[in-house]
């Protein structure tokens, strides 16, 4: 591949972030970042948290590069990492495998005539909103209207679907999937801030909250007052004041007129031209909607072998799914590449510890100017000589740079020529710096967490700069606090802990079957653990996906694929009896026909599915016509002579899902649906086939399909929750009474067929979530380790989640899940060996009363008894140190004070408490 | 008293609140310099007698954030 590297005319590996170049600037232009409601230097780091923090400079701006003159940013850096010299670069490297995540563009209303984003200032787009609300945005998070006035608006609305679903306008007419959901976030968030005086009106056509809690959240947005109006407005209108009169029609029909403060327009997703551009050049199709074509049972192949696809580029999608894909990309690359694996690794110098136990400490003292930024406001010289009056301080100076390799060097040399054991750096943040100087503490032979960082820039310098009396003061203070807490640290042992190169996959259903083929595939072990008598699971009951692909020939391939992989083992019949062990070291008893077998393995991947709800309602059951989604596709597979007959056929949408009991959508059913309706008009064109819905949810590109479904003239009939269909079966036909929500009407249909969109229910298996120590929600789902950034992988380590078991979701999404979830496990198993952080919890024996607190509050499942039979402190609690992850929570819950938190251990808290000076 | 300003002992968790403060550095934002952050792995961390003892070691008030 070749690639061009754009010039950023600093030099990376000289800055160091400080801003003045930006400071001095002249030059301002538009933020980009902030959607340009702010203004930015030319030279500029893109936002906060930009990762490398280095700045760069926009040549299209600069004075400078554009006329020549100017230069006032390589005056000003203090290390000289300006260089307007810098060229193009392009660079040829040699790959396997590639992954394009490109991303998406927001959609640019400025096109749309009657919403006049152009010449309203009050008509802004979501990505400006989301901007106006954070704390790190233009306004501080506060919102205000952006014409002259600034007014704190009273009443906003959001208009759904502005780019998306909308063929006259523009060419999108796919549904961009996560407008509803943010629209409704983003009123939420303002009235939180606002205050109820905020009224918040989304006006929308279908509400389309598919995700996993999302149909909750929609509840509660309604319970807190956000009002949401079925209705796609035409046309907006200026008032004086510059507020907008908002035209639409109502549920009723009739024209209403209301004024609004601030309009924001929930602009869809779509492929920049550029990435249309890119795609032609790399030779990969894309699909109707400009995204990048896949399969579904190869979701994240491109159509150009060792080309993979994630994120909104494969397809309009949300942060969780796009997480999903992304592993599950990074796990089809590494199909590829499992030969190579580690052949381009180093591996690091070690160095021998000194053994400082017993020692009185003896702590060296490095404070940093970091050029001006700290220097220029904080008396840098008196706070080292200061620190060196400190308690246990042996040395203590003040560095121009701390962080250079010179220093490094410099630091080195004297903890080993003063024989320090003990080092604070009083410097910049240790979230970003801690690592570095822990490795020169090494590289001296010191234990790295004999160590400890006094925050003097971020937390100080930078905050204060006009009081820089007082903030040298509060660097003193920062100093004693980090001297009196590294005085009572230990060097600490990171266990070593091998990983046991096998996984085990609970569940041999789609998702199961991809997680257990890509871990083969890339070389391990894998169990698959299926209680059914055949692989497959809920699989073998559906007909075709929404693409048209035959679902029953591609279940056999992956079916003939699992069973030729030699690296699985299928033990069908079985069931979990015990689990015992933990991440890296697991020992599960299966049992099969009567008799056990115990199987080792390092890792578990959960893919145990969900099954279809039972209605009881509808006359289900009581009339062979009246059958649920899997039970027609089953039909359909069979060539059932019912449907041949059938001249009418209605399908109810939402039975059993969105219920007060059920609170969630299956997400799954109106595509289901849809597709089956035109099934039947493809086998029998002159059929009546009605869906009655509540929300029609054809998310992305299956949009597609509803909009084929309307032209083929299959009728939808909305309904709602509190005006529910009535069946009725008498003489023979099957009545459905609903009410037309275009007429107001009640509708009778006769019908032959009557399909249920019946939700998906998980398993609930609460005796595996108890095996494997991981936790099911309220409807019965398992919990990911976080809902948008650990969608495939549980918050106790080596446990890994898949399929429906984790949400309801269709097959392109479960697979790749279950390339995820193996993505995931196979960062663990690739390791080999784990080493646990230093900074655990521990127990006291001698102290534990066996409470059990620790037991059940410990999100990790770290702690556990001691068992009753042990010779020694049997029943007290004790901590797996490779599970837990040092947040104290049972450290500050334990009653007893009988567990000690290593490295933020209660002494050391309070010391730092103590070397406060107030006076 | 009007230009009384608290002295205060923040606990701040070191992978959300005490990465808020140092952006707000970043972002060069300025509040007073009456406040002493202390870093905790997590809010699970934070004891009674954490904020006990900084009250008695002379603060006037105690922030815990999370």
């Amino acid at each position: 591949m070749e690639l061009l590297k754009h010039p950023r005319y600093v030099d990376e590996s000289k800055c160091i972030a400080c801003g003045a170049c930006a400071e001095k600037c002249p030059k301002k232009v538009d933020d980009r970042y902030n959607m340009g409601l702010a203004k930015r230097k030319s030279v500029y780091v893109e936002y906060a948290q930009a990762v490398p923090l280095k700045y760069a400079i926009d040549s299209q701006s600069c004075i400078f590069l554009q006329k020549g003159k100017c230069g006032a940013c390589q005056k000003i850096c203090p290390t000289n990492a300006v260089d307007f010299t810098m060229k193009p670069t392009t660079e040829t490297i040699n790959v396997g495998a590639v992954v394009l995540a490109p991303g998406f563009t927001p959609f640019d209303p400025g096109r749309f005539d009657n919403y006049q984003y152009l010449n309203l200032p009050n008509v802004v787009t979501s990505m400006e909103f989301e901007r106006l609300l954070s704390a790190s945005g233009p306004t501080a998070g506060h919102v205000t209207r952006q014409s002259k006035d600034h007014g704190e608006p009273k009443k906003i609305a959001w208009f759904q679907c502005v780019g998306s679903r909308d063929q006259n306008k523009c060419d999108n007419s796919y549904c961009s999937s996560v407008c509803c959901m943010y629209a409704i976030k983003e009123a939420v968030i303002a009235k939180e801030h606002a205050g109820d005086g905020l009224e918040c009106s989304i006006f929308y056509m279908d509400m389309r909250t598919h995700g996993k809690e999302f149909e909750r959240f929609y509840n509660s947005a309604k319970d807190k007052g956000v009002r949401f109006i079925r209705s796609r407005v035409h046309t907006i209108d200026p008032t004086p004041d510059e507020s907008l009169n908002v035209r639409y029609v109502g549920d009723d029909g009739k024209a209403v007129t209301e004024t609004f403060d601030l309009v924001v327009l929930s602009v869809g997703l779509q492929t920049n031209p550029a990435v249309v551009e890119l795609a032609k050049k790399l030779n990969v199709d894309l699909t109707a909607g400009r995204f990048c074509a896949t399969e579904t049972f190869a979701p994240v192949a491109t159509s150009r072998p060792g080309v993979f696809v994630c994120g909104a580029f494969q397809g309009p999608k949300d942060i969780p799914q796009s997480v999903v894909d992304a592993s599950a990309a990074a796990e089809a690359a590494g199909e590829i590449l499992a030969p190579a694996r580690g052949t381009l690794a180093k591996v690091p110098e070690k160095h021998a510890e000194t053994n400082v136990n017993g020692q009185r400490p003896r702590i060296g003292v490095f404070v940093c100017r970091c050029g001006i930024n700290i220097a220029g406001v904080v008396d840098v010289p008196s706070v080292a000589q200061y620190a060196a009056t400190l308690p246990y301080v042996e040395y203590a100076t003040d560095n121009l740079y701390a962080c250079s390799q010179d220093t490094q060097d410099a630091m080195a040399q004297i903890i080993k020529e003063k024989n320090l054991n003990r080092v604070v750096v009083a410097a910049c943040t240790p979230k970003t710096h801690e690592p570095l100087f822990q490795e020169t503490l090494i590289a001296a032979g010191l234990n790295k967490y004999l160590f400890e960082m006094a925050n003097i820039r971020n937390h100080n310098s930078w905050v204060h700069k006009n009081n820089p009396d007082l903030a040298t003061k509060k660097a003193k203070d920062l100093v004693h606090s980090a001297v009196r807490k590294v005085t009572l640290a230990n060097p600490l042992t990171e266990a070593e802990l091998n990983v046991n190169q096998s996984a085990m996959v609970v569940g041999g259903g789609i998702s199961g079957m991809a997680a257990a083929l890509s871990l083969a595939r890339q070389g391990y072990a894998t169990h698959i653990v299926e209680r059914e008598a055949q692989l497959g699971g809920q699989a073998r009951n559906i007909f075709q996906t929404a693409k048209g692909e035959r679902i029953a020939e591609k279940l056999q391939e992956m079916i003939q694929a699992v069973g030729n992989e030699k690296n699985i083992s299928v033990h069908l019949n079985t069931t979990l009896t015990q689990v015992d062990g933990f991440v890296g070291n697991f020992k599960t008893t299966l049992a099969s026909g009567g008799s056990q077998t115990t199987i080792e393995h390092g890792v578990t991947v959960i893919a145990t599915g969900g099954k279809p709800y039972t209605p009881e309602e509808y006359f289900y059951g009581k009339d062979p016509r009246i059958m649920t989604s899997l039970e027609l596709d089953r039909k359909f597979m069979a060539n059932d002579p019912m449907i041949a007959k059938a001249e009418s056929a209605v399908f109810i949408q939402c039975v059993g899902s969105r219920q007060p009991d059920r609170p969630y959508c299956s997400r799954v059913c109106c595509t289901h649906s849809v597709d089956s309706a035109l099934q039947l008009k493809e086998r029998q064109p002159d059929m009546n086939v009605y869906i009655l819905y509540r929300d029609i949810r054809t998310y992305g590109e299956k949009e597609l399909l509803y909009k084929k479904a309307r032209e083929a003239g299959v009728i939808f009939i909305r309904y709602s929750s509190e005006d529910k269909p009535k069946v009725s079966v008498n003489g023979g036909k099957i009545n459905v009474q609903a009410t037309d929500h275009v007429l107001g009407w009640p509708v009778t249909i006769e019908a032959d067929l009557l399909t249920l969109a019946t939700a998906v229910l998980p398993n609930r298996d609460e005796q595996l979530a108890t095996f494997f120590k991981v936790p099911l929600n309220e409807d019965g789902f398992f919990v990911e380790r976080h809902a948008k950034l650990g969608p495939s992988e549980f918050a106790t380590d080596g446990v890994f989640l898949c399929g429906l078991a984790h949400y309801p979701k269709p097959i392109d999404e479960s697979i790749a899940q279950g390339k995820a979830a193996a993505s995931r496990a196979i960062t663990l198993l690739a390791r080999k060996k784990i080493f646990t952080s230093g900074q655990v919890a521990s127990v006291d024996p001698m102290v534990c009363s066996s409470c059990g607190v620790c037991v059940s509050v410990c999100p990790y499942s770290a702690p556990s008894f001691i068992d009753a039979s042990a010779r020694m402190h049997a029943g007290k609690a004790q901590i797996n140190a490779v599970l837990c992850k040092g947040c104290g929570l049972c450290v500050a819950s334990c009653r007893s004070g009988a567990i000690h938190l290593k490295g933020f251990d209660n002494d050391q808290i309070f010391a730092q408490i103590a070397a406060i000076n107030w006076d | 008293m009007s230009d009384w300003e608290p002295k205060i002992v923040s606990f701040l968790c070191n992978w959300c609140s005490y990465g808020a403060a140092d952006l707000a550095g970043v972002s060069r934002m300025e509040y007073p310099p009456n406040v002493r952050v202390v870093r905790i792995p997590c809010t699970g961390r934070m004891s009674p007698k954490f904020a006990l003892a900084a009250l008695r070691e002379g603060a006037d008030a105690v922030w815990v954030s999370g």
